[in-house]
C-alpha cells in the first residue's frame, strides 16, 4: 500500500512514499550523518533476458543489495554501477556527468565512483553499450532520486513539489531553500527502484519505469570536459591495479598450455627440486599449473617443468595460409540457417541480370587478437569457509561469478568477483573474462593459499580468444543513370561468443557450452549487423551465415580457434566488405566514392558526416582514380557505418610507396554524430585511439597459426601499431541535442578505418585490396599483377 | 646481498641476483608503477631510468643494477624537485611536468602502457628540451630496444603530453 508524505515526515517507519514507481521510505533516524540510498527491487523477469543461453541453469543468487546513488549529510553523493572501466573512461566521466545533471548538482558533488565488484555494484551487465541506447541504469536511477529528494523537500519546506527548483544541489521554492544534504541529515532514507532482468546475465538488471527525466536542453553538466578521476591515480602510481594485489600467503602461479589446441597431456614434466625446492606442480586433467612464493622461481620452475611436459599430437586447423580457402571450401556454413536484414528489398537477381555494369567479388578479414598490453592475471582464492574470492580485470563480473560457480559447481552466493583497473582488452579476450580467473581459482582450490595467475606474453597471443576471421560475397550492378541497381552480400563469419573459461576446459569442469547450433542471441548463428545506410538502392540484399569455430570440433580438448567479441563485433566484420565494395561500385560508376555515397544515402544524419568529413578532410570532389606519377603515389578513400545509434564516417588519405609496397596513412579524419556529445576532450581521445587500432588492424595484424596452433606468440609474430605509423588524427565531433540522446561514441572508431585506407589504396593505384591486412608483400603482389 | 639506489634510497635486496628488476620493484620493493607488459623487452611497460637511461627492467638482472640508480615513475617527482632544487612543501606536493602533463592532456586511456611512456618522455626531455614531432616519434620508436607499444592508441596525446611537459619545463626555469 502506498503511503503519503505525511506518514513521512511523521518517521512512520515501514510505510513507503510512491515516487513514479520507485519506493521511498525512512528506516529510522540517525544521530550523526545521514543519507538517502537508492536500491533496487526486482519486479520481474525479462523473458528475453531469461534465454540467454549461457546462462542456463544456473541458479541465481542473492542480489546484491547495494545501491545506485548514495546523497549524503556532508553533501556529497556516491555513485555504483556493475560495469567496469577497462579505459574507456565512461565510469568516471560520463556517468558522473549525467548523475550530475539529472539531480541538478554540479560534476564535482559525484566524490566516489564505485563500479564493477560482485559484492559492492547493484545492477551487473558487461562493459559494452556503456551509455545503454541513451538511457544507462544510472540516469534513470538519478531521475528517480531527484523526484524523491523534490518530495521530501516538499514535506520539509511545506512547499508544494511543482513551485520547487534545484540548483547546485540546493532546492529552493517559495522563498525557501535547503541542500540536499541538509534534507537527508540524521535521517536514513531509502529508495527502492524497480529493475527487471537477470543480474548474473550479460545484460545485468534493467532499471525499469518511467521517472521523468531532466530536459535535454537544460543540460549543464553533460557537454562539458570533466577530467577522468582515475587518470591522476594512474599517472602518479597511486592507482591499484590488478596486477598490485597480495593476499596474504599468497603464491604465484604459471600455467603451462597444452602445445597445440587439441593436445591432451600425456605426462607433466617432473620438477628440478634442487633447482626449485619451494615449487609446486599442480596437475588437473590437462591443465598443468606451477606455484611458488616467488615469482621469480614460479617462471623458471614453469619452463623447466614445460621443457619436460609430454603433449599428444594434433592436427586440425587448416593454417593461416590456407584460412580462407578453407572457409570458402570447407567450411560449414549449413548447420545453422542463414539470417537475412530487415533492410533486404526488391529483386536483387533482377537487377544485377539487366544493369549493363557488375561486380562480382570477395573479401576477407584475418583473425585478430585483442592483444592487451599486459596478459591477463588474476589472483584466486579458494577459503576454507568455501567462500571463492576472486580478484581481477574483467569485463563482465557477475557473469564471471556464475562462470566460476559453474565450474566448481556451487552456488554464486559464495563467489565474489573484486575488479581493479588493468590492461584494456576491448571485448572480452577469453570466455568472457580476460583469461586468468579460472586458472587462478583451480590453483587455489588445489594448493589451498591465494594463488596469483599472470599469463606471459605467449598465454595471452596464443590462449585467449580471438576476434572472427570473416570473408563476404558481393555481387552489385550500376544502372545507366550510374546509380545502383542492386547490391547483395553475404558475410561468412565462424561462431563469435564462445563464453568457457580456458582452465576450466583444460581442467575437464564444467563451463557454459560451446557455441552451438542452439542459442537464441548466439550460437552459431550470425546476424546482419551493419545497419544498411543506402536506401535509395531498389533492390538490396543482405545475408549473414554463421557457423562453427574453426578445429573445435576435432579437437580432443574441444578448443580450436575460440573466438570472442572485439571492439565493434560482427559490424567490423561486415561494415568492411560492404563499404568497400561501395568504393568499388562508385569506380565502376565512373563516380567519386563520398559523393557516390551521399547520392545513395537516404538519412539525414548520414549525409551530415559524409558531408562534413568531405569539408573538414579537404576531399577534393573527382571521378576517376588519383592517377598520380612516380613511384610515390597517393590517394584517398572514404567510409561511412552507422552503430547504436551514432553516425560515422571516415576519410584516410595515404601514400603508396610502390617500390616497397608500404602503405602510409598520412591522415585520418573521423566524424561521428552521437546525438548528444556528453564529454567533448575525452570522446575526442578515445576516437584518436581507436583510429590507431584501426589502422593498426588494416595494415599489420592477422593472427598466425600452423596446422596445430597458434604462432603468433610475441610483438614481432604479432606486430601491432607504433608511434611511427600515427597519422595525423582529425576528429569532428557533430553534437546534436535535438536529436535528444546521446549514443555510442567510441567503440566504432577502430572499424572505419580499414575501408577507408583500402579505398584510398585503390584510389591511388587504380589496384584493388580485398583482404586485410595491406602488407607491403601483399601490397606488392597485387601492384605486379 | 646487492644494494641498489632506488628513488633516491639504498635498498638491500635479497632476491637472487638473476632476478629482473621489475619483479624485484613490483615485489619487494612495492614499487608497481612499472608493469609486466611482455617480458621480452618489445613493449616498454616496464621502463625505469638507470642512471638517467631508459631500460627495460623485464630483462635486466637485478646483478647489472647493483650500485647504480633507478628512477621508477614513484621517483619522478622527486627526480624533478631535485633538479629543480625544490624543498619542503613544495617538493612534497610537485608533480613531475611529465606527470602533471599527461594528467592535463587526459593522455591515458586504460593506462597499462603509460608507466613506460612517461619514463621514456623523462627520459627524452632531460637530453632535449624541446623536441619537435619527429624527434618524439624516433625517442618512442628507435631509441630503445623496441618501440614503446600502446594497445589503446594513445600516441596522439602522447605526443601533445611530451610537448605540454616540455613548456611546463621550459616555463619552471628559475
Ligand atoms: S614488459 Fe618489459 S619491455 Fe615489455
Ligand atoms: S593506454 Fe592502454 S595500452 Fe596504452
Amino acid at each position: 500500500m502506498t503511503g503519503t508524505l505525511e506518514t513521512l515526515a511523521q518517521g512512520q517507519q515501514g510505510t513507503n512514499v510512491d515516487v513514479f514507481g520507485a519506493s521511498l521510505s525512512r528506516r529510522g533516524f540517525v544521530a550523526a550523518g545521514g543519507a538517502l540510498l537508492a536500491s533496487f527491487v526486482l519486479v520481474r523477469s525479462s523473458s528475453a533476458q531469461e534465454e540467454t543461453p549461457s546462462m542456463r541453469g544456473i541458479p541465481t543468487s542473492k542480489l546484491s543489495s547495494d545501491s545506485f546513488i548514495e546523497i549524503h549529510a556532508d553533501n556529497t553523493i556516491l555513485i555504483r554501477t556493475g560495469k567496469s572501466d577497462t579505459g574507456q573512461s565512461t565510469v568516471f566521466t560520463a556517468y558522473p556527468q549525467i548523475v550530475a545533471d539529472e539531480l541538478y548538482v554540479r560534476f564535482e558533488a559525484i566524490t566516489t565512483v564505485i563500479s564493477g565488484d560482485t559484492d559492492r555494484t547493484p545492477d551487473g551487465g558487461g562493459t559494452f553499450d556503456l551509455l545503454g541506447h541513451g538511457m544507462p541504469n544510472i540516469r534513470k536511477a538519478a531521475a528517480y532520486v531527484y523526484q524523491a529528494m523534490l518530495d521530501v523537500a516538499s514535506k520539509q519546506l511545506n512547499v508544494p513539489k511543482d513551485q520547487l527548483s534545484v540548483k547546485d544541489g540546493i532546492v529552493s521554492g517559495g522563498g525557501k531553500s535547503i541542500s540536499y544534504g541538509d534534507l537527508v541529515k540524521g535521517q536514513q532514507l531509502n529508495l527502492t527502484i524497480p529493475v527487471m532482468g537477470d543480474i548474473h546475465s550479460m545484460f545485468g538488471l534493467m532499471v525499469t519505469g518511467n521517472p521523468p527525466l531532466k530536459p535535454v536542453s537544460q543540460y549543464t553538466v553533460v557537454g562539458k570536459s570533466f577530467p577522468n578521476s582515475s587518470v591522476v591515480s594512474k599517472v602518479s602510481a597511486k592507482e591499484t591495479w590488478v596486477t598490485d594485489v597480495r593476499l596474504p600467503g599468497m603464491l604465484h602461479g604459471r600455467v603451462i598450455h597444452p602445445k597445440t589446441l587439441g593436445s591432451k597431456l600425456v605426462s607433466a614434466g617432473t620438477l628440478d627440486k634442487s633447482r626449485f625446492p619451494n615449487a609446486q606442480v599442480v596437475v588437473k586433467g590437462n591443465l598443468v599449473g606451477i606455484v611458488a612464493p616467488t615469482e621469480w622461481e614460479a617462471i623458471k620452475a614453469s619452463q623447466q617443468v614445460a621443457s619436460d611436459t609430454k603433449w599428444s599430437d594434433w592436427r586440425g586447423l587448416p593454417t593461416d595460409a590456407r584460412l580462407f580457402d578453407y572457409l570458402k571450401e570447407d567450411a560449414d556454413w549449413k548447420s545453422v540457417p542463414a539470417a537475412t536484414s530487415k533492410e533486404s528489398k526488391g529483386d536483387v537477381a533482377a537487377a544485377l541480370a539487366s544493369s549493363p555494369k557488375k561486380l562480382k567479388t570477395i573479401y576477407q578479414r584475418p583473425y585478430l587478437k585483442h592483444a592487451p598490453i599486459g596478459p591477463t592475471m588474476a589472483v584466486g582464492d579458494v577459503r576454507p569457509d568455501g567462500s571463492i574470492h576472486v580478484h581481477g580485470h574483467t569485463q563482465n563480473p557477475q557473469a564471471l561469478r556464475t562462470e566460476i560457480a559453474l565450474m566448481l559447481g556451487v552456488s554464486p552466493d559464495k563467489v565474489t568477483v573484486h575488479t581493479y583497473a588493468g590492461a584494456g582488452h576491448y571485448g572480452r579476450s577469453n570466455g568472457g573474462n580476460a583469461g586468468a580467473e579460472d586458472e587462478a581459482v583451480i590453483l587455489s582450490q588445489a594448493v589451498g593459499k591465494p594463488v596469483r595467475v599472470q599469463w606471459m606474453r605467449n598465454d595471452d597471443l596464443q590462449w585467449s580468444t580471438q576476434s572472427s576471421c570473416a570473408f563476404a560475397e558481393v555481387e552489385l550492378a550500376i544502372g545507366p543513370d550510374g546509380k545502383l541497381t542492386g547490391f547483395q552480400i553475404d558475410h561468412y563469419m565462424p561462431a563469435m561468443q564462445d563464453d568457457r573459461p580456458i582452465g576450466a576446459i583444460l581442467a575437464g569442469l564444467p563451463t557454459m557450452p560451446a557455441p552451438n547450433e542452439k542459442g537464441s542471441l548466439f550460437g552459431m548463428r550470425n546476424q546482419p549487423s551493419d545497419p544498411w545506410l543506402y536506401g535509395a538502392t531498389p533492390a538490396v540484399l543482405e545475408r549473414a551465415h554463421g557457423g562453427p569455430q574453426i578445429g573445435q570440433a576435432s579437437s580432443p580438448i574441444n578448443v580450436g580457434l575460440r573466438d570472442h567479441s572485439l571492439r565493434t563485433p560482427v559490424q567490423y566484420q561486415q561494415n568492411f566488405p560492404r563499404e568497400l565494395a561501395i568504393t568499388e561500385a562508385a569506380y565502376l560508376a565512373g563516380a567519386d566514392p563520398l559523393q557516390f555515397r551521399i547520392d545513395h544515402a537516404t538519412e539525414k544524419r548520414a549525409i551530415a558526416v559524409l558531408e562534413s568529413a568531405r569539408d573538414s578532410s579537404g576531399w577534393k570532389t573527382r571521378s576517376g582514380f588519383a592517377n598520380g606519377s612516380g613511384p610515390t603515389k597517393q590517394g584517398r578513400g572514404v567510409s561511412l557505418m552507422m552503430r547504436g545509434g551514432a553516425y560515422w564516417a571516415c576519410v584516410a588519405q595515404v601514400t603508396v610507396d610502390t617500390n616497397t609496397g608500404a602503405i602510409k596513412v598520412d591522415k585520418l579524419t573521423m566524424v561521428v554524430d552521437p546525438g548528444i556529445v556528453i564529454n567533448p576532450l575525452q570522446l575526442k581521445r578515445q576516437i584518436e585511439g581507436g583510429a590507431v587500432m584501426g589502422v593498426s588492424m588494416t595494415l599489420r595484424e592477422e593472427l598466425r597459426f600452423n596446422d596445430s596452433t597458434i604462432t603468433s606468440s610475441d610483438w614481432i609474430s604479432y606486430p601491432i601499431a607504433t608511434m611511427a605509423d600515427l597519422p595525423e588524427i582529425k576528429v569532428i565531433l557533430h553534437h546534436h541535442p535535438e536529436v535528444g540522446s546521446y549514443r555510442q561514441g567510441s567503440e566504432a572508431a577502430s572499424a572505419l578505418a580499414a575501408p577507408a585506407i583500402a579505398g584510398a589504396f585503390f584510389d591511388a593505384t587504380g589496384k584493388i585490396a580485398r583482404r586485410l591486412p595491406l602488407k607491403p608483400a601483399y601490397v606488392k603482389t597485387l601492384l605486379e599483377a | 646481498m646487492p644494494t641498489v639506489l632506488v628513488n633516491g634510497v639504498n635498498r638491500e635486496i635479497k632476491a637472487p641476483s638473476d632476478t629482473p628488476l621489475l619483479y624485484v620493484l613490483r615485489n619487494d620493493l612495492e614499487l608497481t608503477g612499472p608493469q609486466f607488459g611482455c617480458g621480452l623487452a618489445q613493449c616498454g611497460a616496464c621502463s625505469v631510468l638507470l642512471n638517467g637511461k631508459e631500460v627495460r627492467s623485464c630483462i635486466t638482472p637485478l646483478s647489472a643494477v647493483a650500485g647504480k640508480e633507478v628512477t621508477t615513475l614513484e621517483g619522478l617527482p622527486a627526480r624533478w624537485a631535485k633538479q629543480k632544487k625544490l624543498t619542503g612543501p613544495e617538493a612534497a606536493h610537485v608533480l613531475h611536468p611529465v606527470q602533471q602533463a599527461w594528467i592535463d592532456e587526459q593522455t591515458p586511456q586504460c593506462g597499462f602502457c603509460q608507466n613506460g611512456m612517461m619514463i621514456k618522455a623523462t627520459e627524452l626531455l632531460e637530453s632535449t628540451p624541446s623536441p619537435t614531432i619527429e624527434q618524439i616519434k624516433e625517442a618512442f620508436t628507435k631509441s630503445g630496444p623496441s618501440p614503446h607499444l600502446c594497445r589503446c592508441g594513445t600516441y596522439t596525446a602522447i605526443i601533445e603530453s611530451v610537448q605540454r611537459a616540455a613548456d611546463i619545463m621550459a616555463r619552471s626555469i628559475l
